[in-house]
């Protein structure tokens, strides 16, 4: 069983609940997208995603490994790449990559040809011979990245993949992120830049501690979608007449503009009828889909509650 | 999970090669082998160098009174340091290895290094043993090479009275090559569990070397005349530290347990 299937998984740190009832699955070849705010528990789901931490509760499996009882095995068919890139700064760069494919007990041999493409993708070529500790911060993320690759994965867990790069190398890392998905390779990227997950993933999954919402991106914007009415003066005069509407929904007013969030598309004549019979000059009124940052914050306030 | 050397002795090259590049750590290694060289020979050095003071009879009376008239107290005294010193030597391959795996292991998770090790194949026996090699084969080899220094240094400077080689003789031959190893395992197992507990390398190695202060308690009974040194004595420290090695194993794999060490350091 390729891919990534999670029923029901927890952990629990004594009393401390980090993550509770997560299911999900991830299809071979797709990028995934976790999103959620610090302490969420995206990383203790990856950690138990990577065999580093045992499930309290529910059961994963990754490409066929059980989480729970197959740590070796599975750790063979994941790559992790941490927030923090943990390399060995005394080392050279061939020496960390060496390191890591002496642990997957890779014949050196058939296994740098890779790693050499990977440095030479990521312009790290010709400096495999110097020590680490030389390297700027964006030449550690691109180095750990291949660390991350040396052992041909078939499952890729990326932590905040781009941090810490310039916009150039960052969108070197991401066409690297979408070749990997074409290869047929599951990646679970954990990212704060919602822009990145937009760009890059099929679907994500919101967590905190729990699953807010998961679902392709489009989708959940969709079911995020607003109506932008341009109406004559101030609009905040009409934000009361909108709250009497049945089904009572959100206003943002700035100016003669009104973003009016709707969980329908049926509901938009209604809004501006409503808003003509309040006495207001409607200029325009146009259904747009919400950026995956407000309808992520959303998300998180309704968490909240 | 099966144990594949393979995989530990890829831990032992990286730490070895990690431990060749950092000099300050190398630096360090060098000093405490060098006391224990230098010093026994300087002392031995002092009773040649006056072999018929009489203080020496006082003090050679001191700690045998039934030291025959016509013996030479130069040559019971000299007899007497390097079988006391012994004791003093077995600091070295204590010490040394606490040197090393402090760094290497509180060294991982100071350098935020250990979540991606951990996320490898490697298992916990696997770290330990590979980690634990990394520190006592250079500790060894420095006692080793150390021992080599110290027979020459004592045999030219104690040639003029004896006219003999002195050194290496039984004690120290078997005391170099079994109960070293034995006490720098001990040295090894301490650090790497006192590493798994706490955060900083710097904090491991002052913890993990008060292990030395009983050793050196014990030098001090020697010298005071308290306790007596000889093949029994050292055989008896060799057979405790020996139980002690199998208690540490035992408890490092335990601690050093994947995922301790990551909801707590990674």
């Amino acid at each position: 069983m390729s891919g990534i299937h999670v029923q029901e998984l927890g952990k629990r740190f004594g009393d401390r609940v980090a993550v509770e009832a997560l299911s999900f699955h991830v299809r071979p070849g797709e990028v995934f997208g976790l999103l959620g705010p610090n302490g969420a528990g995206k990383t203790t789901t990856v950690r138990m995603l990577t065999g580093l931490l045992q499930p309290t509760e529910g059961e994963a499996t990754v490409w066929g490994h059980r989480v729970d009882r197959d740590g070796e095995l599975l750790r063979k068919v994941v790559g992790l790449l941490t927030e923090q890139p943990g390399l060995y700064d005394r080392l050279t760069a061939r020496e960390n990559l060496r390191f890591f494919m002496k642990l997957h007990e890779l014949d050196e041999a058939a296994a740098w040809p890779r790693a050499r493409h990977y440095l030479e993708r990521f312009g790290l070529g010709g400096r495999e011979h110097e020590p680490v500790g030389g390297f700027s911060k964006g030449m550690r993320q691109k180095l750990a990245i291949v660390r991350t690759l040396v052992h041909d994965p078939k499952v890729i867990f990326l932590d905040e993949p781009t941090s810490g790069l310039d916009p150039e190398s960052a969108r070197t890392v991401r066409d690297a992120v979408a070749e990997l998905a074409s290869e047929g390779r599951t990646i679970v990227l954990c990212s704060h830049n919602l822009a990145e997950v937009e760009r890059l993933c099929e679907r994500v999954a919101v967590v905190k501690r729990r699953l807010l919402a998961m679902g392709p991106v489009r989708e959940l914007r969709h079911a995020g979608q607003a109506l932008e009415v341009r109406v004559e003066g101030e609009a905040e005069r009409f934000r009361g007449a909108l709250a009497q509407l049945p089904f009572a929904p959100n206003v943002l007013a700035e100016g003669p503009k009104l973003r009016v969030m709707l969980a329908d598309d049926a509901q938009a004549p209604d809004v501006v009828a409503c808003l003509v019979g309040a006495g207001a000059r409607v200029h325009s009124a146009v259904p747009t889909q919400r950026p995956l940052e407000e309808v992520y914050l959303e998300l998180l306030r309704e968490g909240r509650g | 999970m099966a144990f594949r050397p393979k995989r530990a002795l890829a831990v032992f090259w990286k730490d070895f090669l990690d431990l060749r590049k950092n000099v300050g750590l190398l630096v360090s290694m060098m000093v405490l082998p060098a006391v224990m060289v230098l010093v026994p020979i300087g002392v031995v050095w002092t009773y040649v160098r006056a072999p018929d003071h009489a203080d020496l009879r006082s003090v050679a009376l001191f700690y045998d009174p039934t030291l025959p008239l016509g013996a030479s107290a130069a040559r019971f005294l000299i007899d007497k340091t390097l079988t006391d010193w012994f004791g003093m030597f077995l600091v070295m391959p204590v010490f040394v290895p606490i040197l090393i795996a402090s760094q290497s292991v509180a060294g991982e998770k100071e350098r935020r290094t250990l979540e991606p090790l951990l996320a490898s194949p490697v298992t916990a026996a696997e770290l330990v043993t590979g980690k634990s090699l990394a520190a006592l084969v250079p500790s060894v080899a420095i006692t080793w090479t150390a021992f080599v220094l110290f027979c020459v240094g004592v045999d030219i400077v104690a040639w003029p009275l004896v006219k003999m080689p002195l050194m290496p003789n039984a004690l120290w031959t078997f005391g170099v090559f079994v109960i070293a190893p034995l006490f720098a395992f001990f040295g090894n197992g301490v650090a790497v569990l006192i590493s798994a507990r706490v955060s900083e390398a710097r904090m491991a190695q002052q913890l993990s070397a008060l292990v030395v202060l009983p050793l050196v308690g014990m030098v001090g009974g020697q010298v005071a005349g308290v306790l007596k040194a000889g093949f029994g004595y050292y055989l008896l420290q060799g057979a405790v530290v020996l139980v002690l090695d199998a208690l540490l194993l035992w408890a490092s794999i335990r601690l050093l347990d994947r995922e301790r060490l990551v909801s707590r350091w990674g």
